[in-house]
């Protein structure tokens, strides 16, 4: 066997230029799919039937559909409707976004659900509105219960965003295939380009469990 | 101050309230006693519309519960205290006295803290404002649900069973706040099975069994002399 370490240093660089890019789609992924979430999370408990039931019909559809599948949808048959050629870049973030909404509108549901619902009843019985009470104090609380779930959730969006390399989008794993191709160095490579997925994944849970612990910290429950 | 008029509740299949009518005048301190899934919580639920009628009327200061713009109008003026206190654990209890007058009525902070700190002096615990609930034990806690609900101002207090999950060595101290606020001319409405203290505070008592209020009048008259069958029954067993 033969292991060539001089590839491995020559194509850091290069790699941890992709892995940049996987850090760039994976945060704009996430604020998009938190805003999405949110929003599909309280609909799927609001008053009004038909918001529940759309929301529904999102989380099922983006849950349960393969996100590679989604990907080839938004990047290659919405340019079908519309005639005009789709950004990869806009195609990744969407595709991720929408996708990782899904996941995050059950965290939030099940987060605010997990509330006492002695809560809401003393929200309202001050003469609070439903939204201020959601706002002021379900909110609040059910914020600090989804902090790990939502971790795991961007856990497993980095790692999905290795996807979006099928639409040539050059993120880590789409670099490393390029650097394959011209080197012919299959162990070398792949072997670099899983350990700084390690390294950042890593990151994110030693990230979140300090966010847990300094939550726990700052108000008792 | 509250009327309702053929009141009436189901759960699905399940009818709790089968036609109430109650006036309750300013001032008075109406307790309602009665077993277990008698429909005396929901009663007290309905007034406040924290569970909705499914027939009869309900009204309010004159305000007609209906349309979410009146409820909300109603819920100001009707403070509600719970079983199970219901405090918001992430906020000290200063905090969870002062969010809903500057939330609701926009009263200012520095107001709405000079309020709270007057109404913890009232139940006792003016020591207590920067402490979080859970470090407070079950009566302290009930006790700031009552400064809580009082700082919104309102004209009727309602009480849902509000010693019922405390420890009997702290039921002591909340009805010693309730008796208090009895003697300032508070309307109260209060679900309770402390009968020494139906006894002693309320101005009328209602026996609610079966969805119906089967009997109703001065406390000390029905305790001493139930005209009702069922009433009897449940006195014996209760007192």
């Amino acid at each position: 066997m033969d292991f060539n370490l001089d590839l491995v240093l020559n194509s850091f660089p290069l790699l941890l230029i992709g892995a940049g890019v996987t850090v760039q789609i994976t945060l704009l992924s996430v604020i998009v799919g938190i805003i999405i979430g949110l929003f599909i999370g309280i609909a799927r408990i609001c008053s009004f039937k038909l918001l529940r039931i759309l929301a529904a019909m999102y989380v099922d559809f983006f849950r349960g559909t393969p996100l590679l599948v989604q990907i080839f949808l938004i990047y290659f048959a919405i340019p079908v409707l519309t005639g005009q050629r789709m950004d990869p870049f806009v195609a990744a973030i969407s595709a991720c976004g929408i996708n990782s909404g899904a996941y995050v509108a059950e965290i939030f549901r099940a987060g605010i659900q997990s509330i006492d619902a002695g809560q809401m009843e003393a929200g309202r019985s001050l003469g609070m509105t439903w939204t201020q009470t959601m706002r002021y104090i379900i909110v609040p609380q059910a914020f600090k219960r989804v902090i790990p779930p939502l971790g795991n959730e961007f856990i497993a969006l980095l790692k999905d965003s290795s996807l979006v390399s099928v639409i040539g989008f050059e993120e880590l794993t789409r670099r490393g295939q390029l650097i394959i191709a011209r080197t012919y160095g299959s162990l070398e490579i792949w072997l670099s380009v899983a350990i700084i997925y390690l390294a950042m994944t890593l990151t994110i849970s030693r990230f979140v469990a300090y966010l847990e612990k300094k939550f726990n910290v700052e108000n008792k429950r | 101050m509250i009327e309702i008029k053929n009141l009436q509740k189901s759960f699905g299949e399940l009818q709790v309230l089968k036609g109430i009518d109650l006036k309750i005048d300013e001032r008075e301190v109406v307790v309602i006693i009665g077993p277990s899934g008698s429909g005396k919580s929901t009663l007290l639920r309905c007034i406040n519309y924290l569970e909705e009628p499914t027939g009869g009327e309900i009204i309010v200061d004159n305000i007609p519960l209906n349309g979410e713009a009146n409820i909300n109008k109603v819920r100001e003026e009707v403070g509600m205290v719970f079983q199970r206190f219901n405090l918001f654990p992430h906020m000290t209890v200063l905090e969870n006295i002062t969010l809903a007058p500057q939330k609701v009525k926009k009263i200012e902070k520095s107001e709405a803290e000079k309020t709270a700190h007057e109404l913890l002096n009232k139940v006792g615990l003016s020591d207590k404002a920067e402490n979080y609930p859970d470090q407070l034990s079950g009566g302290q806690q009930q006790r700031v649900a009552i400064a809580r609900a009082l700082a919104m101002n309102p004209k009727v207090m309602l009480f849902d069973e509000p010693t019922s999950a405390l420890d009997p060595e702290m039921v002591g101290e909340v009805l010693e706040v309730m008796r208090n606020l009895a003697k300032s001319g508070m309307t109260m409405v209060i679900v309770t099975h402390e009968m020494g203290f139906a006894r002693e505070v309320g101005t009328r008592l209602l026996f609610v069994d079966g969805g119906y209020i089967v009997e109703q009048g001065i406390p000390r008259e029905v305790f001493e002399n139930p005209k009702e069958e069922r009433t009897k029954s449940f006195l014996s067993k209760v007192l």
